[in-house]
């Protein structure tokens, strides 16, 4: 060792450079892991996460409270849209009811199999977000569900507007939300979603990547055929089965031919904002 | 030994600003610029520490709750935040001399630590190409606007950090 400390000349930059190679060799270990967490990792996870809520959901309706306060004036013509909106859904629930009815009768005389009648069953839970990663170019959100409330990795998570990420490790009682701004194609640790646009049946397309200079996502492998327009909102699609299917991703902002001139790629604006939240949901899909 | 109270005490501040990085700040942020501002109260203190105390203890701070970090909010992978934060924290030490310690040569020090954290990160997040940006983009978006935030809070501690960190370097030699 002496004389390993005299060749390198300085017993600090030998230490250092050691400290170096260790770091980027621990740093590769764990370069997107998707295993089950260890119990260390669990139960830091749990307890920080536990006292992070205890700050993030009282300052969440503080915020809350302000943010009511400024939208008071337009409280009035909110409501008088709102309940324009109600008769609608009014309408829309009957004709819903309705044609559930004749699908599910349908399903019967197609015989259906028990597993396929319930894949479209999603079972929405309510998770409230306790904290948020201070680390802009790491974007997770940690939520208070975990293992113990049936949550698993790769589920889906969504606002009332939108897709926002997918759950990427669970621990007991918490689990951290990768968003779909950290997105990245030649990353392991990221998982494509198969999108569609909605009331164009058979429309397919990847959304890969996430644009951090202009906000938008990316998606791409449009085939030829699919005649899609600005405008259109993007749903998933639920090929691949791990993302439900219909949940909104947002709205294609401009086309273009894509990198080999073969297949189209689309610019989205996402439905969801990215800036902070009270609660959000999970999206379980049935098991198999 | 009053003093070993006193570095305890400094284990359940860093937690605290650990705490509230993550689940107080985005709420006080305004939302319009939030997404590329990043609160890193914990190098702050830890910067403190070498600035104060001495390297070798900000190092050791810096690697736990680099780790921390890491652990709690796992995307990518674990260590960035390990490595720059217990590499800043020792460098951090060097930057002011300890016999005239000025506000001004802390906050040059403080801002140069957090450029360094920050390009750190930005290059081994680039490294292991999990992130694709032009530096020009995140010294622009991220990195300058979130050393401005850093500054104000450093400024904001500053005399309350000198005055706690002092009388631990205080008691401690009393009772040496």
């Amino acid at each position: 060792m002496q004389v390993l400390f005299k060749l390198m000349g300085n017993k600090r930059l030998f230490v250092l450079l050691i400290g170096v190679i260790l770091s980027v060799a621990f740093m590769g270990l764990t370069l997107g892991k998707k295993t089950q967490m260890t119990w260390p990792e669990k139960f830091v996870e749990d307890s920080v996460s536990f006292a992070q809520g205890i700050f993030y959901k009282p300052a969440g309706y503080i915020a809350g409270f302000f943010e009511d306060l400024g939208e008071l004036k337009i409280l009035y013509e909110e409501n008088k849209a709102l309940k324009k909106k109600l008769a609608q859904y009014a309408q829309d629930t009957t004709r819903l009811n309705a044609l559930e009815v004749q699908n599910q009768n349908l399903e019967e005389a197609l015989e259906f199999t028990d597993r396929q009648k319930l894949a479209n069953r999603y079972t929405w839970h309510v998770a409230e977000v306790v904290a948020q990663s201070p680390d802009p170019l790491n974007n997770t959100l940690t939520i208070n569900l975990g293992s113990k409330d049936g949550m698993a990795v790769d589920m889906a998570v969504a606002t009332v507007d939108g897709l926002i990420g997918r759950i990427q490790k669970v621990s007991s009682l918490y689990s951290t939300v990768q968003l779909i701004t950290d997105i990245e194609a030649n990353q392991n640790s990221s998982r494509a979603i198969a999108a569609t646009a909605a009331g164009k049946e058979g429309t397919f397309g990847m959304i890969e990547n996430y644009d951090r200079e202009t906000g938008h996502l990316i998606m791409n492998k449009i085939p030829d055929s699919d005649k899609l327009e600005v405008g259109d909102t993007i749903v998933t699609s639920g090929l691949g089965e791990v993302f439900p299917k219909g949940v909104v991703i947002g709205r294609i902002d401009s086309i273009k031919v894509g990198d080999f001139g073969i297949t189209y790629t689309a610019s989205i604006k996402p439905a969801a904002n990215f800036n902070v939240w009270r609660e959000v949901f999970v999206i379980e899909v049935p098991k198999p | 030994m009053r003093w070993m109270v006193e570095r305890n005490l400094i284990w359940i501040l860093l937690l605290f600003l650990f705490i509230v990085e993550g689940g107080l700040v985005p709420w006080l942020i305004p939302a319009d610029w939030k997404v590329d501002i990043a609160p890193h109260f914990v190098l702050i203190g830890v910067m403190y520490i070498a600035i104060f105390l001495n390297r070798h203890t900000a190092l050791v701070y810096g690697i736990f709750f680099g780790l921390l970090q890491d652990v709690v909010y796992y995307g990518h992978m674990l260590g960035p935040h390990l490595f720059s934060m217990g590499l800043i924290g020792y460098l951090a030490g060097f930057g002011v001399r300890r016999s005239y310690i000025s506000i001004g040569s802390v906050m040059t020090t403080i801002m140069a630590g957090n450029f360094l954290y920050s390009v750190l990160i930005y290059g081994i997040y680039q490294l292991f190409k999990v992130v694709q940006l032009p530096f020009s983009w995140v010294l622009t978006h991220q990195i300058l606007p979130g050393i401005i935030i850093q500054l104000l809070f450093a400024l904001l501690i500053y005399i309350p950090a000198r005055h706690f960190f002092e009388r631990t370097v205080f008691l401690q030699q009393d009772e040496n």
